[in-house]
């Protein structure tokens, strides 16, 4: 009997109850998506302030003060400590590995480009464009300044990497074919360097051929000098295996108290689990324990603008979506609310039949919780395909899918539905039979 | 009569009406707050992008085929033009004016790089440095410097300490007020006031570069840079491509992903309104019923409930405006910190929104012209 006045309230007037369950699916809708984007966002957004480049700087420990000026470390080359690149390979062996988005060495040396009449003192840069690293445990790793410099733009092309042989670095030798290398911007205008053309280099009294193979515009010191190939910076140096600084761009989580605290003080499980989240702090830890004799330097510039960035968006995100919720709820509560009002006088009538206030209450429910199970699913498969078209616009990268918002989901939709024709049930039930079937 | 059947119809359906309100009104509430905070994302967004410190760069220009000048300096009255704009049509605009100068240490065993500035901008000009003493408050002041955590270790000296450096025969006697920690290359620099580091230098009133953070949006930057380059003679204006462009790449996601977001909570909230008040119609089939056997017009009746319906998208359209700027200032502040700054447009928006959202939802009441009254008298009991 009971299932059968169930089943008639749903075929008799299908129209209220599914208008609520359509205000149910949309509510539900905007819950999921909202709360899809504000959970995936932290990640989505830590990869694009890597549009920032490197977040972390490796340089040796005992090492003289550099001179550093505008981007340029004025220190003579036979001055201070270097670090080895044939180590740079463990770092694909640390905890965080998968967070590397990129590292780049750097080494450079002062030098003179000689242009017709004029001489140009400028600067040699070596670093990695797409270089190949062997990694420990046997796979390669390619990487470069494109990761971790990606605002350089670079007209033309960049010189050509050479790649490994059976593992190990290719020996580089100084003499012919000249090695291409790219220009910065404000000296090819000055010097007049065009793509393909051939310079002549005088660096630590040797004179050198290179061919031009692009043009770069960086914004900063690097728009003054040439940059080359790493291993050719190295032999022209001296510095055979040898790099000064290390630039690395690796995707972190915003800093909270815990993650400020000094590691050494930590119990067991605090270090545990400060050392397995992504913090700046654990990654540079992890970088310094696998490279020997180097000092991680956090760039606190962008690491902080990014912990707050981060934060504010994503809660900005959180009361966004719990202001949609709230609003929802109210409004999917006064719906449920309109359609038992409105059916004061079936249960007027039930009453006069003789039912018990429990049976009348326990069919509403029972309605309400069919239309709560059938909104809210219809809604969280909806909000989840939002929450995809959302991700895939704003970050081309699809939002992930979440089910655990699912049992969420419902939760809520069952809640709001109840709460809302719960009130309005109890004072119907609460009433009379014969004044209810009047009208009055 | 029309007027009084109204009356009696908002007096007597007080309890459903009511009902209806609460779902128009929280509504509107969510779509104000949402939209308020929308149109005022981008300012606030670039604010907090901002503590990414300088974005532009004044040195002075290199004539075409000479050679780049490391130790090129130019005069700082040359700033003259960036200063009166600070203070004038680019309020916000932050202004560091550098003198590099690489000076022996005391014992005169190390180089080390002393830039000589206005100490007093840093706190605002580079946010994330964190000081272990206390910062310099005056520019003025010649007899303190800030050391970089690197440069301190290796000076061994402690907020305090005096300092002695050297630049040919010249020394320069600092009192240390604090060791900056900032990670990046000021990590390894003794930072000093402008005119001590001049004097050592015995270079009065030049500097090497201007770190300029210039404020606003992506566009208003370049315009604000654009406009300054030609005031300033013999130099050039420089973006930092690396905090210009990124900043103006994160502003964009950031404005994108609140535009769908909110965009799609909008609509979404606005067909949920929908619904209710649809609901509201359906159950108002007695009524035009009983109306239509009395004798009335069909087109009296919508008018009737076209009428009830917009009343009611109007006081719940305001009612939800006027919350939803509350909360979105609330927002603002939980955030930000700072007051959410308040659009006019938003109200008309939201009360045309919810007029429309309720006089939709009562439009199928139109469809029962053709019922005939009995039937619908009698559906209902």
């Amino acid at each position: 009997m009971f299932f059968r006045i169930l089943g008639e309230s749903f075929l008799r007037n299908p129209a209220r109850q599914w208008l609520e369950a359509a205000a149910l699916a949309l509510g539900m809708a905007i819950t999921t998506a909202a709360l899809v984007t504000a959970l995936d966002v932290g990640d989505r957004m830590a990869r694009e302030f890597r549009r920032l480049g490197a977040n972390l700087v490796v340089t040796p420990k005992t090492d003289t003060l550099p001179l550093e000026i505008g981007g340029t470390d004025y220190r003579p080359v036979e001055e201070g400590t270097y670090l080895h690149d044939e180590d740079l390979g463990k770092l694909r062996t640390i905890f965080w590995r998968l967070n590397l988005v990129g590292f780049s060495p750097f080494l450079e040396a002062p030098a003179e480009l000689e242009r017709g009449q004029n001489r140009f003192a400028t600067r040699l840069i070596g670093t990695w464009v797409a270089h190949e690293v062997a990694v420990p445990d046997g796979t390669m790793y390619t990487t470069g300044v494109p990761e971790t410099h990606p605002w350089w733009k670079v007209e033309g092309e960049w010189f050509p990497e050479r790649p490994l042989m059976n593992g190990k670095e290719q020996e580089v030798t100084v003499k012919a074919p000249p090695e291409a290398v790219v220009v910065g911007a404000s000296l090819a205008s000055r010097a007049g360097i065009r793509v393909g053309d051939t310079l002549k280099i005088r660096i630590g009294g040797r004179e050198i051929e290179a061919t031009v193979s692009g043009i770069l515009t960086s914004g900063g010191a690097e728009d003054q000098a040439i940059v080359a190939p790493l291993a050719y910076v190295q032999e022209l140096t001296g510095h055979r295996g040898e790099y000064r600084r290390l630039a690395v761009s690796a995707l972190t989580v915003p800093e909270d108290e815990f993650a400020k605290r000094d590691p050494d003080t930590m119990t067991r499980t605090d270090y545990d689990r400060w050392f397995c989240t992504p913090y700046i702090s654990s990654i540079a830890f992890q970088i310094k324990q696998s490279l020997p004799g180097a000092e991680v330097r956090v760039v606190r510039q962008v690491a902080e603008t990014e912990g707050r960035v981060l934060g504010r968006l994503s809660a900005l995100l959180w009361l966004v979506s719990v202001t949609a919720l709230v609003s929802v709820a109210l409004v999917i509560g006064s719906t449920a609310a309109t359609t038992v009002l409105e059916r004061r006088k079936e249960i007027g009538l039930m009453k006069a039949l003789g039912a018990g206030r429990g049976r009348i209450v326990g069919l509403f429910v029972a309605e309400q919780v069919f239309v709560a199970v059938c909104g809210g699913s219809a809604g969280y498969l909806a909000g989840e395909g939002l929450g995809y078209v959302v991700g895939k616009v704003v970050f081309g990268v699809p939002a992930t899918g979440r089910l655990v918002l699912l049992p969420v989901v419902m939760a809520l939709a069952l809640v709001v539905t109840l709460a809302g024709s719960l009130w309005p049930l109890g004072r119907v039930a609460r009433l009379e039979a014969a004044p209810v079937l009047r009208g009055e | 009569m029309f007027w009084r059947v109204l009356k009696q119809m908002i007096l007597r359906g007080r309890g459903r009406l009511a009902v209806a309100l609460v779902a128009l009104a929280s509504g509107a509430t969510a779509s104000a707050a949402l939209l308020n905070l929308e149109f005022d994302a981008e300012r606030k967004f670039s604010r907090e992008l901002r503590t990414l410190g300088p974005n532009y760069l004044v040195r002075s220009a290199v004539p075409p085929g000479s050679s780049d000048e490391p130790g090129a300096v130019f005069s700082e009255e040359a700033l003259e033009p960036l200063v009166r704009a600070a203070h004038g049509d680019a309020p916000g605009m932050e202004l560091a004016p550098i003198l590099y100068v690489i000076v022996r240490s005391p014992g005169g065993e190390t180089n080390l790089v002393l830039a000589g500035t206005w100490l007093d901008e840093y706190p605002r000009i580079a946010p994330w440095w964190s000081v272990n003493g206390v910062w310099v408050k005056d520019r003025a002041d010649t007899s303190v410097c800030l050391v970089g955590q690197q440069a301190a270790a290796r000076l061994r000296v402690r907020p305090g300490s005096p300092l002695e450096l050297r630049y040919a025969e010249r020394t320069a006697k600092l009192r240390v007020a604090g060791v900056v920690s900032t990670g990046g290359a000021e990590d390894d620099q003794v930072l000093a006031n402008l005119a001590p580091a001049q004097q050592l230098a015995g270079l009065p009133g030049k500097i090497s570069v201007a770190k300029v953070s210039v404020p606003g949006s992506p566009r208003e930057v370049g315009e604000r840079a654009a406009k300054l380059a030609p005031q300033l003679q013999g130099l050039e204006i420089r973006p930092l491509r690396q905090i210009a462009e990124a900043e103006g790449q994160l502003l964009a996601r950031v404005q994108d992903l609140l535009f769908w977001s909110v965009g799609l909570i909008l609509m979404l909230t606005s067909l949920c309104v929908l619904s209710t008040t649809l609901a509201l119609a359906v159950e108002r089939r007695a009524d035009v019923g009983l109306m239509k056997a009395l004798g009335g017009e069909m087109t009296r009746i919508v008018r009737l409930f076209l009428m009830e319906a917009g009343l009611l998208g109007a006081v719940g359209g305001i009612a939800g405006a006027v919350m939803g700027t509350l909360l979105s200032v609330w927002i603002g502040r939980q955030v930000f910190g700072t007051a959410t700054s308040l659009r006019v447009e938003v109200i008309p928006l939201i009360l045309a929104v919810m007029v429309a959202v309720a006089l939709l939802g009562a439009l199928p009441l139109r469809l029962l012209s053709h019922v005939r009254p009995g039937t619908v008298l009698r559906e209902s009991e």
